[in-house]
């Protein structure tokens, strides 16, 4: 998987986002969802090999949350959760409508604490 | 939020001044930008997406297709590799504009690497342009290309797991090829069982059989390719006329 590209790419989208603050931030999380296919012990690898190259990040940390796959079945109105990717709701209708699992995105930053 | 000051799982960091942001920052997002101004830029051209593992018949389908459909449709191909020339190659050899996009070891293409390639290769007259992906289940499903159909093939050598192993590029597949079809009394793979595990991940996969080496469903994939060019044609003159 192109795990590195996802963390370049987190550290784009901060400094984007946050400018020079990129350097208070203490730690991050990022949540992905089944589908988007990533692997939380390698995107940690890379990460921790992202923040050794360049030192100004070396204390930040990194969480990852996965989402299991949510789709919605319109025969019931309902939502069902998605196991072992069968994308059929327990009804019996098939679904491909995913409310949930595709997501990959930066949910939470926790800036350092500045005791003064 | 209520904090329970004796939690032993929390790292003991003054909850009150810590600052802290909630965000959905999407990550991967410059790619699906990037996509769309393809898609604007290639209004009548109708562009797939030819995905599968190494060595599952992608080049060796996309040269038989440029030889049956040479009188009807003008084809051109973008071909993805990590490190070599060799497949664009194959397919000037059956009079077909190509152009080899090398990834320099990079598990997919990304749509930028398709905008740049649009510079670089003529498609006055275009009809169908195939963009051979790199042999890869997994990445180039999170990568879109800016293509009208996504195809994804699986060899009959590959073992009828696979939808289930890589649910992701099924789901974002609109047609499935089963190849090498002409093997299939020399392995164990049942079509029944692909198909079946498939359709659990995407109930709107079409599938086909075919195989390069005994012709067996390449009609049913040529008449596939000719109707999708009609219907993004007739799109097109839909949106000028307007
Ligand atoms: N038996 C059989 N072999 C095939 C068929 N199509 C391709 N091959 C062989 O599979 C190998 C890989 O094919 P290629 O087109 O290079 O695969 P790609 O890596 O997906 O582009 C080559 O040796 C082809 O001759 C087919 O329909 N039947
Ligand atoms: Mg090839
Ligand atoms: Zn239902």
């Amino acid at each position: 998987m192109h795990e590195l590209s996802i963390v370049k790419d987190i550290f784009d989208t901060l400094s984007a986002h946050y400018a020079t603050k990129i350097d208070d931030i203490q730690k991050i999380q990022v949540t992905a969802g089944l589908l988007s296919n990533v692997q939380p012990v390698l995107i940690q690898n890379a990460f921790d090999a992202f923040i050794a190259d360049n030192r100004q990040y070396r204390d930040m940390e990194l969480e990852v949350i996965v989402n299991d796959i949510i789709a919605h079945c319109d025969h019931c109105q309902k939502d069902f959760n998605v196991q072992y990717h069968r994308f059929v709701c327990p009804c019996g209708q098939p679904s491909t409508q995913i409310v949930q699992g595709n997501e990959l995105f930066i949910s939470k930053v926790i800036f350092k604490q500045h005791v003064s | 939020m209520s904090v329970n000051p004796a939690n032993p799982k929390s790292a003991g960091n003054r909850v009150g001044s810590v600052q802290c942001d909630n965000t959905t920052l999407h990550l991967l997002k410059a790619n699906d930008y990037v996509a769309q101004a393809i898609r604007t830029r290639l209004k009548d051209v109708c562009v797939i997406n030819v995905c599968s593992s190494p060595g599952s018949g992608k080049t060796t389908l996309m040269q038989e297709t440029g030889k049956r459909l040479a009188k009807d449709l003008n084809i051109s191909i973008l071909v993805g590799d990590p490190e070599t020339e060799r497949d664009a190659v194959r397919m000037r050899e059956v009079g077909i504009n190509a152009l080899q996009i090398v990834t320099g070891g990079m598990c997919h293409i990304e749509a930028q690497m398709i905008l740049q390639a649009l510079d670089h290769i003529d498609l006055t007259g275009t009809d169908l342009l195939f963009i051979e992906n790199v042999g890869n289940l997994l990445c180039p499903s999170a990568f879109d290309l800016g293509e009208d159909y996504r195809v994804t093939l699986l060899a009959t050598t590959e073992g009828d797991d696979k939808p289930k192993k890589y649910p992701r590029m099924f789901l974002t597949s609109e047609l499935m090829l089963v190849s090498k079809a002409d093997l299939l009394p020399y392995v164990p793979f049942s079509v029944d069982a692909v198909s079946k595990d498939a359709w659990e991940v995407n109930p709107n996969l079409e599938v086909m059989t075919i195989s390069t080496l005994n012709g067996e469903g390449l009609d049913a994939w040529c008449d596939w390719l000719k109707a999708k060019v009609q219907a993004k044609k007739e799109a097109a003159n839909q949106t000028t006329e307007k």
